[in-house]
């Protein structure tokens, strides 16, 4: 009866697996072998190894891009966890505000990256607002011309990036430290433990697991960053926004280059895999340590 | 109000630190003393802890205002006190943006792939979350590699398949697509859910002769409800707010999602605020109604949709 029973059982399975199997995995499978052609998007491609791949080690767009989509990340993850952070242990030492101000830093989430890409893009325009801002408290100097200056332009794509998640690594830190023991928290007080020493010597280490989610999370997502550069500067100016998948998408569908379009997908999925594996691995190990 | 998530991603308590016990006291607030010091810097962390979340809000209050005022009155000063308010950018965004057609669209698209990935990806929970074998293992671990895959990856190979299968710019084709990539996470969510709920009652409904569908419909699904709200306020704000996937695979115009047809009526370089910004708060605004009225659950739903990426 239960042999039966676990027959039906496994068969619940089978609408998921062909989906998945269908619309992901054999997708994924067919993109590594397409990489290894010459494909236009046709029927007709010829196997061609690893040309495609040697093509890129020769393609300046393709090592700027990488040390780009790298570079933004790693601003991402940084300014944005630290941001996080900073307001979910100010919101936990005040309960009293903690529940208005966690869903408004929440909102610029909800919003759609495209959406928040157009606001920004007026924002940051010479005569947007923030120079007008700037004009407004008297900081003249600081005026710039954002997404325009190759020095400033992938760092103000960012802003837009951490903008729109600093709630969402708050959200993630706060249930972090509501999942706290409170006799802990109790004891250090007792112990006269305030400030940076509690911070230090009992949040910190507590909230491990916490980072570990948010460091993964925001890594991944800034990786595959596309509505951002896309709206704001198209990889502008001077390609000094050009990120791996606008390289993907302008070369999949701008015509002409497709397998070294998929190639370069593979190229991204190779780094978001091993750099988040590497990086979560490491936070792990790091969590069972402390 | 992110402490009731259901699926929790962060495990805390570390054993060697969990461990010291102190006799509980009444406790004074953990943070501010009586010091008159202490709580003069206490209320001033406050303030600035407001006046940074102000900072955040802000683009967005300028984005409603800048909406409100005319083009004119735009131009002589950005940041100015409006002199008049207008409705006008609103109903003209509405118009070519399409937005009756469009929002319809968007929402159909959503609402159908919610569906299809809850009652599929439950399905697929329940043997993944009590059969324990190999086979059942990897055919988990399978599931949750999709987690980091980003739709980069097979967006160029999911076309050609579409095209062979005559899906594109047909909803269905859409649906499938935000079905595997999503299955992942609601594979993830339900399979640790249904982990989380005792075997007994399930083992006694077999005993009795109930078969495997009934115990399911009968038993599992009626306590997946808090999961379930928690996943579909997740997937379906990445659904609403894409632009890939509808860009790439619906390109009648009579098909397209409010954010497509938003991406490409709006030049950012040469379009003025006041008709960039309406349609703007336009696209997103179905959701800003949809967030006050399920706030707690929205919230929960975002912290939880933390083991996605």
């Amino acid at each position: 009866m239960f042999h039966r029973r676990r027959a039906t059982m496994a068969a619940f399975l089978l609408p998921a697996i062909v989906v998945y199997g269908v619309f992901m995995l054999y997708p994924l499978a067919r993109g590594v072998y397409l990489s290894m052609t010459d494909s236009l998007g046709g029927p007709i491609a010829d196997f061609v190894g690893t040309r495609q791949y040697r093509a890129m080690a020769d393609d300046p767009a393709v090592t700027d891009a990488l040390w780009h989509t790298v570079l933004y990340a790693a601003v991402v993850v940084v300014v944005q966890n630290g941001l996080g952070l900073l307001f979910a242990s100010m919101l936990f030492r005040r309960p009293r505000v903690r529940k208005v101000l966690n869903v408004v830093l929440l909102t610029p989430t909800l919003i759609s990256p495209v959406m928040a890409a157009f606001i920004w893009s007026y924002l940051f325009a010479p005569t947007g607002g923030i120079n007008a801002l700037l004009d407004l408290v008297g900081l003249h100097g600081l005026n710039h011309v954002w997404l325009g200056d190759t020095s400033t332009a992938l760092y103000s794509v960012a802003a837009v990036n951490i903008w729109m998640f600093t709630g969402y690594s708050c959200a993630i830190f706060l249930a972090g430290y509501m999942n706290m023991p409170t006799e802990l928290l109790e004891a250090a007080a007792l112990d006269g433990a305030s400030g940076w020493r509690r911070f230090r010597s009992i949040e910190w280490p507590l909230l491990a697991p916490a980072l570990t989610v948010n460091v993964t999370l925001s890594l991944i997502g800034s990786l595959k960053v596309f509505e951002f550069p896309l709206v704001l500067t198209n990889g502008g100016p001077a390609g000094a926004t050009d990120t791996l998948t606008l390289l993907v998408y302008r070369n999949v569908f701008g015509g002409g280059k497709f397998a070294y379009g998929v190639a370069l997908s593979v190229v991204l999925l190779v780094t978001v895999v091993v750099l988040s594996s590497a990086t979560s691995s490491l936070l792990r190990l790091r969590e069972r340590r402390i | 109000m992110t402490s009731d998530i259901t699926s929790p991603p962060i495990e805390t308590r570390p054993a060697h630190l969990g461990k010291r016990r102190v006799p509980t006291r009444p406790r004074t607030t953990s943070g501010t003393s009586r010091n008159p010091l202490r709580r003069l810097a206490g209320g001033l962390g406050t303030a600035l802890l407001c006046l940074g979340t102000l900072l955040f809000v802000l683009p967005f209050l300028f984005t409603v205002v800048t909406s409100l005022r005319t083009a004119a009155d735009v131009a002589r000063s950005p940041l100015g006190i409006p002199h008049s308010l207008t409705l006008k950018n609103f109903s003209d965004a509405f118009s070519q943006i399409h937005y009756g057609r469009s929002t319809l669209n968007t929402l159909l698209i959503t609402s159908l792939s919610c569906v299809v990935i809850t009652v599929i990806g439950s399905l697929a929970a329940y043997p993944l979350a009590r059969i324990t074998q190999h086979w059942s293992t990897a055919v988990y671990r399978l599931f949750i590699l999709g987690t980091s895959v980003p739709v980069f990856v097979v967006v160029a190979p999911l076309y050609l398949l579409m095209r062979d299968l005559n899906l594109l710019d047909n909803y269905a084709g859409v649906v499938l697509i935000y079905t595997a990539l999503n299955l992942p996470v609601a594979v993830f969510f339900y399979t640790s859910f249904i982990r989380g709920i005792p075997a007994d009652l399930e083992e006694a409904a077999a005993l009795d002769g109930c078969g495997a569908f009934r115990t399911f419909f009968t038993i599992i699904l009626p306590l997946l409800r808090p999961v379930t709200s928690t996943l579909l306020t997740f997937v379906s704000l990445q659904i609403w707010n894409d632009l890939l996937v509808p860009l790439v695979f619906l390109q009648d115009p009579d098909k397209r999602t409010v954010m497509v047809n938003a991406y490409s009526f709006i030049d950012p370089h040469t379009v003025q605020p006041t008709t960039l910004f309406p349609a703007a708060l336009l696209g997103v605004l179905p959701l800003l109604v949809i967030f006050v009225f399920f706030q707690r659950q929205v919230v929960a739903g975002m912290s939880a949709g933390a083991v996605k990426s």
